[in-house]
């Protein structure tokens, strides 16, 4: 379980910081005791024994590193039989990718959706950054600026509607319009900056090797 | 167990260095002692020169790593080799731009997600 869960967050992947697998694997599987990534940890389970391929691979390299072969045959023989006796019982490291690539549309429609809901209320320089590679806490976020509190608030309590009607996440973080304002919907995070805010704590450098989400409209108001 | 005199390290790059807790206020159920993820309030007792923040401040700071055993819900036993806080203002913005170390995930179900996303290691 814990392997299946490094996998399917991605592993190759620079940090913000270099996360050791470790915590990683241990973060994920505890989602998947009570997180919101609940269904799609359990869903790994049924895919165990569907990768016949990979079991191979795996049973090869991990017998390789005990047993010393002699020869090419031999190697080859003693190889297929620990296969048999012990192929079925190692399972692949790789998740489905149909559902993680299912949980992560939704996921992107509801970013972009909330994108567009804080482009309607004229918030500037919206930007979509997908960090599933990089921290394994979340996978979207949603950086940009309004120009007063009363902007942010009317943003914040939009994105909290349609959150909770369209797509019923409900949002944590701050129900007060603050100068970084931080919506929390588990897979998407919001941040809500005022201009001077924005430029101090430079998030778009910090999360700079992330992946921009193109957004089907226009993001600079003028 | 951070309690009135403790020093503790900043984990941040605000630009004080080091810090002692004089009252626990944010500390739920035991009041005596904070722990990860509660607010203290304390003076700043070393800065870095020609920053905002200077000596014999006082300020108000998250824990975010303690060398007490934090237990996780999940029953994972963390503990660290110090004790250290972040800087906040009285609206829980961080006064620092990032921080520094890893960090416990338990802080974002404290409202403190901010922290958690200028951490370059969340545990």
């Amino acid at each position: 379980m814990g392997g299946a869960a490094i996998s399917s967050h991605g592993l190759a992947c620079a940090p913000p910081g270099a996360v050791p697998p470790y915590p990683r694997a241990r973060r994920a599987s505890a989602a998947a005791a009570a997180g919101h990534r609940s269904s799609h940890q359990l869903l790994l389970r049924s895919d165990l024994p569907a990768h016949p391929i990979l079991c191979r691979a795996r049973s090869q390299s991990s017998s390789s590193s005990n047993v010393n072969f002699g020869g090419g045959d031999d190697a080859d023989k003693l190889l297929e039989d620990l296969i048999k006796q012990h192929g079925e019982v190692v399972y692949s490291l790789g998740s489905s990718p149909a559902v993680e690539a299912d949980d992560d549309a939704e996921c992107l429609s509801f970013a972009v959706s909330l994108a567009k809901v804080a482009s309607e209320i004229k918030a500037a320089d919206i930007r979509v950054l997908c960090v599933k590679r990089l921290v394994y806490w979340t996978r979207f976020f949603i950086i940009l600026t309004a120009f007063s509190n009363a902007q942010i608030d009317a943003i914040s309590s939009k994105m909290r509607d349609i959150g909770e009607k369209q797509f019923s996440k409900v949002a944590s973080g701050d129900t007060k319009p603050n100068s970084w304002t931080l919506l929390d919907f588990g897979d998407v995070v919001v941040h809500i900056f005022l201009p001077q805010q924005r430029a101090f704590y430079n998030l778009e450098e910090f999360y700079g090797n992330a992946t921009p989400i193109e957004l089907p409209f226009d993001t600079q108001w003028q | 167990m951070i309690q009135p005199q403790t020093l503790l390290n900043v984990a941040d790059n605000s630009g004080a260095r080091k810090l002692m807790c004089i009252r626990v206020i944010g500390a739920a159920g035991n009041q005596r002692y904070a722990r990860i993820g509660d607010v203290i309030v304390a003076v700043i007792k070393d800065a870095v020169p020609q920053m905002p923040l200077e000596r014999s401040e006082v300020i108000r700071a998250v824990i975010v790593r303690t060398c007490k055993e934090f237990k996780c819900e999940d029953g994972i036993i963390i503990r660290y080799d110090d004790n250290a806080a972040v800087i906040i203002d009285q609206k829980g913005n961080p006064k620092g731009t990032r921080v520094f170390g890893a960090i416990a995930e338990e802080l974002r179900e404290l409202n403190f997600t901010k922290i958690v996303s200028l951490a370059p290691e969340v545990l």
